[in-house]
């Protein structure tokens, strides 16, 4: 039915109604989202007044300072104003640092997405080299080489390769400073290189996750008859990857690097903290541990509207790309 | 009595003793003259978005550390303990009751107001307002009134005697703020240095008050501070000359910082240790023979050799360490004794109960200490389950709420504080939950007391009846260690906390 | 079996093997361990290699030989049940959506999309906060976490799968859903799942390792050998065989875990 309605309207119509559609789709799951946050935060045993006063409280206390944050007040009812503030573009006040949210964010805001888009700008032309490379040598020594390297790439946990790079660069070395803290003002110089530990820590994790799954979407392709019959006809290699091959294996490639790059935001904790860079995923734990809702909330959000912002893009791409889907 | 006692006199006598325990880590001689200059980045052990300029919700070291920067006291410690004077030129009492105290004259805030007995007034009765959310707000119950009755004069009323009451205005919940002020976005003080940024979580940048009171004093030019809470990270920063000061260093890593030759360690024993906690609302844990089984399981030697190689002063099921100028040395030391153990969980009827222990790593070293315990508790046929825990919550949720729990107690400037704050049994903090009529009457005795040597026998037996009955295990005091670059001089130990007792930003210099 | 395993390439006969032998010291491990892993055997901390302890001694002197056999089983019995749990509600779900009605995909979409948008470390901090810490919780958070992403890799699969047209021509035959997804669809999609599986793996002893980091592994005195390199990294710097040991089974571990299986599903391609 859809197919005949299509036929009669321009084609850019129907991939148009499903992009609409997955922007829909991703603003209902941003709502779901929120809910599921605030049900999940209204699990964690203790709250902000408790956190707040520590070992050493009082019962009268922590019920004054309870009333005082606004903990005392039912959980829908909560959740329905925070929700309307979260609309108007204000996500309410922090209750333990006792400052709006949206400053507390903006401060680690820009860190995460500096880290992230470095990390990116690093990792996606690397990781799809070695993917392409890779599913076009498959199983030729080429292959097999950065088989081996993408795979011991993440064969140790990234605390402990985070830390041999600090003892190696930083303390013995010294080429490299062991914390990135940067300045205020930074020379290129400094900036680069507060970032280039964090950068690789993380990249190193993301490239070997991307460049797998994109040589296996390659590979996947490869097998189609259609490769084999273009094969026949003496269609060149390079061309029958570029021309052919990769248009259709882009929707499973861009998602495979959706996935892996909403890895840069929440998935930092551990580079932040051996780091000591002060970005939204450790903002985010030390809002879970001090009970701190609002703070939590809006870091879940903004790493939920993150990942629907790359899977969106993903999905147009995907659309875009391949014939089949564009006919909806 | 006669007259009025200075507090200087009095204190010096009262703490004399601990003069004499601490002269081998105390005030050393500077090697050279103090100079002015510098800049210096200083990594503690957490940060986060709790971080404050209120010094009345002061959480952790950092806090603590940024406040002493920003903030002074009326009085402030020495090496030794002493409550010296601070913006207080006089404290003075008749019955340790009715305290008069005279301000300093010519103090400033950072603002430039001139400070008054109204800001001391408010600055301490503001702990008693809930809406404060004081951490101190339990110490602060006793300040039954202030009043000026001078432009730097006060009176403080207390519910009861107290004559430790210098020491305990020391603390850095306890430091001087304008009148009236209840915004803490940012700080105004009339500390040594004045705060120019302030990201919660983040950093501290503080620079050299050219006011401040103490002529000459201080010596940085400028102060960063930030938390580095992985103890590995801290450490590499440190030798890697990101920072020029850390504090908990774990004595694993004792040898790196030995080994660096631009580096130095300084060890601070302290007060502080980590108890398990045996509640006594339980039928088995206030049972009296288990809690001897329990205390005869811990295997001092090895906590102190394997957790802390070394850098702890065994503990002896007491708070009081055996460098306080108030310890009992005449309690035997308990021994590690499974048989006798073995002995008092028969005698309990007790053997192959089973029992969940909590641990978590809110709790210093506790989940190593609870292993061990375990350990040496299945040997006898003790099943202990060890539950680890988060850190976060745990205080709230896990901490003297099941029958064994593993605590932290900070050190506390003088035992009484020690006593009253965790082991009297109206405390609102009494983590046993013990009831020891005894021991109430002895506390409260000693605090009426202006005998120096009554209230040191006193102390002496409060000792003997936590060590004997209480449902707390101490196996070890906690040496600190704080790691430092060799060109930062003028560091000298207060056993209060690491980093000199968190004051040390007013003290040090750069030479370089 | 016997026959497959002599066909797979040299690297996927080396992987084998070292996935067998680890699973054989998963299965066997704990009984032939020569001391108590929980017990303080050595003076020394740290300690080399010697007669008395194979692998030395650890942060608190305890034998790491003991504490690795008995942590091994931990990692591999707790990774393969996740993984395998994760992947198969992940593709079972996925394969629901590509054939089921459009609603079906939808809602599960956007579930999974719910899901997958809350990152897997702060979701286990959230989960260990509320629930406390065990086994059957640890395996359950880092299942849950991994279901998403191979329900987006399977769907994307399936879906491209679903318009082809020999799907297309079964649909006509009148074949079930059923049939459709376990028949037509599945065996086309099992190369690419494959690999997403052994990379799911690999990120699962990753993530516990992750975990340990954060505090939030398996209750002492047990251990898995992410948690062993966590609690001795401390020794790091002084190249001690207690971190050394586990950071090295570790590595072997998801290594050739990944040659078996890119070598077993490329074998079948030729």
């Amino acid at each position: 039915m859809s197919g005949s309605a299509s036929a009669q309207r321009p084609t850019w119509i129907a991939p148009l109604r499903l992009i609409a559609a997955r922007i829909g789709a991703a603003l209902l799951t941003l709502l779901l989202v929120s809910m599921v946050i605030f049900a999940i935060s209204g699990l964690l045993p203790g709250d902000a007044a408790q956190e707040a006063l520590g070992q050493g409280a009082t019962a009268g206390q922590i019920a004054a300072l309870r009333h005082e944050m606004g903990l005392d007040q039912p959980g829908p009812v909560r959740y329905v104003r925070w929700l309307g503030g979260i609309v108007k573009g204000d996500p309410g006040t922090s209750i333990v640092a006792n400052q709006p949210v949206s400053k507390i964010i903006s401060e680690r805001l820009p860190n995460t997405l500096r880290l992230a888009a470095l990390t990116s700008m690093v990792a996606v032309p690397l990781a799809f080299l070695i993917g392409v490379f890779s599913a076009i040598a498959r199983g030729r020594r080429l292959d097999r080489a950065l088989n081996v390297l993408t795979l011991s790439m993440v064969a140790l946990p990234e605390f402990l390769v985070a830390t041999l790079a600090v003892l190696l660069f930083a303390v013995k070395l010294r080429w490299l400073p062991s914390i990135a803290l940067v300045p205020q003002e930074p020379t290129l110089g400094e900036f680069l290189r507060a970032y280039t530990m964090p950068v690789i820590s993380l990249a190193v994790i993301v490239v070997a996750q991307m460049a797998r799954m994109i040589r296996a979407a390659i590979i996947a392709e490869l097998d189609r008859p259609y490769v084999e019959m273009a094969r026949l006809k003496g269609v060149r290699p390079g061309r029958l990857i570029f021309r052919h091959v990769l248009p259709n294996a882009i929707g499973p490639i861009v998602n495979a690097m959706a996935l892996s790059l909403s890895y840069l935001f929440g998935g930092a904790i551990i580079v932040e903290t051996i780091f000591s860079y002060p970005g939204l995923a450790s903002l985010m734990v030390n809002a879970v541990t001090s009970r701190d809702m609002p703070l939590l909330q809006a870091c879940a959000m903004i790493f939920c509207a993150t990942y629907l912002l790359l899977v969106l893009i993903a999905d147009t791409v995907a659309i875009l790309a391949n014939p089949q889907l564009r006919k909806g | 009595m006669t007259g009025a006692t200075s507090m200087d006199v009095s204190r010096r006598a009262l703490l004399g003793g601990l003069a004499a325990g601490l002269a081998a880590s105390g005030v050393r001689a500077a090697p050279s003259t103090p100079r002015h200059g510098g800049s210096i980045r200083v990594a503690s052990i957490a940060t986060s978005t709790a971080d404050t300029l209120d010094p009345a919700k002061g959480n952790n070291s950092t806090d603590y550390m940024r406040h002493y920067m920003l903030y002074s006291g009326l009085t402030q410690y020495d090496g030794q303990l002493r409550g010296r004077p601070g913006l207080a030129e006089r404290m003075e009492t008749r019955d340790n009751v009715n305290w008069s105290i005279r301000l300093r004259r010519g103090v400033h805030f950072h603002n430039g107001k001139p400070l008054s007995a109204e800001d001391v007034v408010w600055s301490l009765m503001r702990h008693r307002d809930p809406k404060t959310g004081s951490k101190v707000a339990n110490i602060a119950e006793q300040f039954a009134g202030a009043r000026a009755t001078g432009p730097l004069d006060l009176q403080v009323r207390l519910t009861g005697p107290n004559p430790e009451l210098p020491a305990i205005l020391a603390g850095s919940h306890f430091v001087i703020i304008e009148n009236g002020r209840r915004d803490f976005s940012t700080a105004n003080g009339t500390g040594p240095y004045i705060c120019r940024a302030f990201a919660p979580g983040i950093r501290t940048v503080v620079t050299r008050n050219p006011n401040y009171w103490k002529p000459g004093r201080p010596y940085l030019d400028r102060i960063e501070l930030i938390g580095i809470s992985d103890e590995i990270s801290r450490v590499n920063a440190l030798l890697s000359g990101d920072v020029q000061m850390i504090n908990a260093v774990s004595p694993g890593s004792v040898k790196r910082v030995r080994a660096s030759a631009a580096h130095q360690l300084m060890e601070t024993p302290s007060g502080i240790y980590t108890d398990l906690i045996m509640r006594a609302d339980n039928p088995v844990t206030s049972n009296p023979d288990f809690i001897l089984a329990m205390k005869y399981l811990t295997d001092r030697e090895l906590i102190k050799r394997a957790l802390f190689r070394g850098y702890a002063t065994i503990g002896n099921d007491q708070p009081i360490p055996p460098f306080h100028p108030m310890y009992n040395s005449n309690i035997p030391q308990r021994p590690f004794d499974p048989e006798r153990a073995r002995f008092h969980l028969r005698k309990a009827g007790l053997q192959n109960v089973r029992l969940p222990i909590y641990v978590s790593q809110a709790a210093n070293a506790s989940v190593d200490m609870g292993s061990i315990l375990q350990e040496h508790a299945a040997q006898i046929g003790l099943k202990l389950a060890v539950n680890r825990v988060p850190g976060d919550g745990y205080w709230a949720t896990h901490w003297m709420k099941h029958p064994l729990t593993y605590g932290n107690n900070n050190a506390r400037a003088t035992a009484d504080l020690t006593f009253t704050l965790n082991y009297q049994s109206q405390a609102a903090m009494n983590t046993t939950g013990w009831h020891n009529p005894r021991f109430d009457r002895l506390l409260a005795e000693a605090r009426a007391s202006t005998d120096i040597a009554r209230r040191k026998a006193i102390f002496g037996e409060l000792q003997w009846l936590v060590h004997e009955y209480c449902g707390v295990s101490i196996p070890a005091f906690i040496t600190l260690l704080d790691g430092y670059d060799r060109r930062l001089k003028g560091l000298f130990p207060i056993p209060l906390g690491g980093f000199m007792g968190y004051t040390f930003a007013e003290y040090v210099w750069w030479d370089a | 079996m016997l026959h497959a395993a002599r066909r797979l390439p040299l690297s996927g006969k080396i992987g084998l093997a070292i996935v067998l032998f680890w699973l054989m010291v998963a299965l066997i491990g704990p009984f032939i361990a020569p001391y108590t892993p929980g017990a303080f055997v050595s003076e020394e901390v740290f300690a080399g290699s010697s007669g008395k302890f194979w692998f030395g001694s650890d942060f608190l002197g305890r034998d790491v030989l003991s504490r690795l056999l008995v942590g091994a089983r931990f990692t591999v019995g707790l990774s393969v049940l996740a993984a395998t749990l994760a992947c198969a509600t992940g593709t079972g779900l996925a394969l629901t959506a590509a054939v089921g009605p459009r609603w079906v995909d939808e809602l599960l979409s956007r579930a999974m999309d719910t899901m997958i948008s809350i990152p897997g470390k702060v979701f286990a901090l959230v989960m260990v906060a509320a629930f406390g810490s065990s086994l059957m919780l640890l395996t359950l958070i880092v299942a849950i976490t991994y279901v998403p992403g191979n329900f987006r890799i399977a769907r994307s699969l399936a879906v491209g799968l679903a318009r082809l047209d020999y799907v297309e021509v079964a649909r006509a035959r009148g074949e079930g859903r059923l049939h459709l997804a376990l028949v037509e669809m599945l065996p086309n999609m099992i190369r690419p799942l494959f690999a997403d599986i052994g990379l799911r793996f690999v990120f699962i002893v990753l993530l516990l390792s992750g975990l340990s980091f954060l505090g939030l592994g398996l209750q002492p005195p047990d251990a898995d050998l992410g948690s062993l390199v966590r609690e001795n990294v401390s020794g790091l710097g002084e190249g001690a065989l207690a971190v050394l040991v586990p950071a090295l089974a570790i590595a072997s571990l998801t290594v050739s875990v990944n040659l078996l299986i890119d070598a077993a599903t490329q074998g079948k391609a030729r």
